[in-house]
């Protein structure tokens, strides 16, 4: 299964699937202008090397994350603090993972070790979307085309719109505001995901119990949420079927 | 004057977040025990919903009027908007537009 001498790698990067990963992607990417360019402005105001704070969009690829690391970096929080905090908001990648993983485990290992990199919530939501839909994204081959050409053309764009808002930093209108744009950007990847009664009831149960426990420190919220609306989703899907 | 420190810290939380990323995904089975598997399908609208509304209802960090009035209107406008076209860019370009003008009005 190694991808040597023109084999597997060579009809992955020629599927139909790759390119229409990337297709699905450019509705997010214009969707995620205004936070990317957001999450850019504020790491450059955030007193920390511009090219040390930008390096966190390879290294991280997760807008929270990495907002909140440099951002605690340029306050001068200790070292512990900030990577355990970083790590506590970028926890959900591990129920990304777990989620995910039924769909990729007929993929070469190789490719799951490299696909993991590219793991970040809109690859999840619009791969989850597909897989989960009908068909289940087709053969094994096509699915990994089609994460490759989603987390691939989501990932340039990341680092191209994190880069520019860092440049732009001092020029974008004060009404461009990371408060807004960041919420309403995880609404649309959300809303898709919202396609029964027990995914609605795990979205509520989730989005609940986050805010009323959003006095928590690291923001252990959100995986309070998640426990939450994981386990209110599973409770309603059994009882129907 | 490099930032080594910095740096340093920004390559730990990347590989930490590599880690979780990969835990699942590299040791996966083509069947998770059922028990599991039929809680996976709420990963993803538990995890974004709570990111989401607790940003919503307090969008700087407190629930006021002038912050939470014109974020509850942006969401409802995006999610209409959304139902109506499936367009991600028109539903948050909307939003943000009505976020900006309810800010301009309550204030």
């Amino acid at each position: 299964m190694s991808p040597r001498a023109g084999g597997p790698s060579v009809r992955i990067l020629t599927a139909p699937s790759l390119h229409r990963g990337s297709r699905d992607s450019v509705a997010v990417i214009v969707a995620y202008v205004p936070f990317g360019l957001a999450v850019g402005a504020a790491m450059a105001g955030a007193g920390v090397p511009p090219l040390v704070a930008w390096s966190s969009s390879p290294l991280l690829f997760g807008g929270a994350g990495q907002l909140l690391a440099v951002e605690l970096l340029g306050a001068g929080a200790s070292t512990a603090v900030v990577v355990l905090a970083a790590l506590v908001v970028n926890a959900r990648f591990l129920l990304y993972s777990a989620a995910l993983a039924p769909h990729v485990a007929d993929w070469p290992r190789r490719a799951r070790w490299a696909g993991s990199y590219l793991l970040a919530d809109p690859v999840y939501a619009l791969a989850a979307a597909r897989f989960a839909g009908p068909g289940g994204g087709g053969r094994s081959q096509d699915r990994l085309a089609y994460y490759v050409g989603v987390g691939v053309t989501l990932w340039s764009a990341w680092l191209l719109l994190t880069g520019l808002g860092m440049l732009l930093a001092g020029v974008l209108p004060a009404g461009f505001r990371i408060d807004m744009a960041a919420p309403l950007t995880f609404l649309l990847l959300l809303l898709p995901m919202l396609g029964g009664r027990a995914a609605v009831v795990a979205a509520v149960a989730g989005g609940v119990s986050a805010a009323a426990t959003s006095g928590l420190p690291l923001g252990l919220n959100v995986l309070v949420g998640a426990a939450f609306g994981v386990a209110a989703g599973t409770l309603a899907g059994g009882r129907r079927a | 004057m490099v930032a080594v420190r910095e740096l340093a810290v920004l390559v730990v939380i990347g590989l930490g977040t590599y880690a979780m990323r990969a835990a699942f995904l590299v040791t996966a089975r083509p069947e998770p025990p059922a028990s599991l598997a039929r809680t996976l399908p709420y990963v993803g609208p538990a995890v974004l919903a709570a990111i989401t509304l607790p940003a919503l209802l307090a969008p700087r960090g407190a629930v006021t009027i002038g912050d939470t009035v014109p974020a509850l209107l942006a969401a409802a406008v995006t999610a209409l908007l959304w139902w109506r076209t499936r367009s991600l860019p028109l539903a948050l370009f909307a939003g943000l537009g009505v976020s900006a003008l309810a800010e301009i009005v309550l204030r």
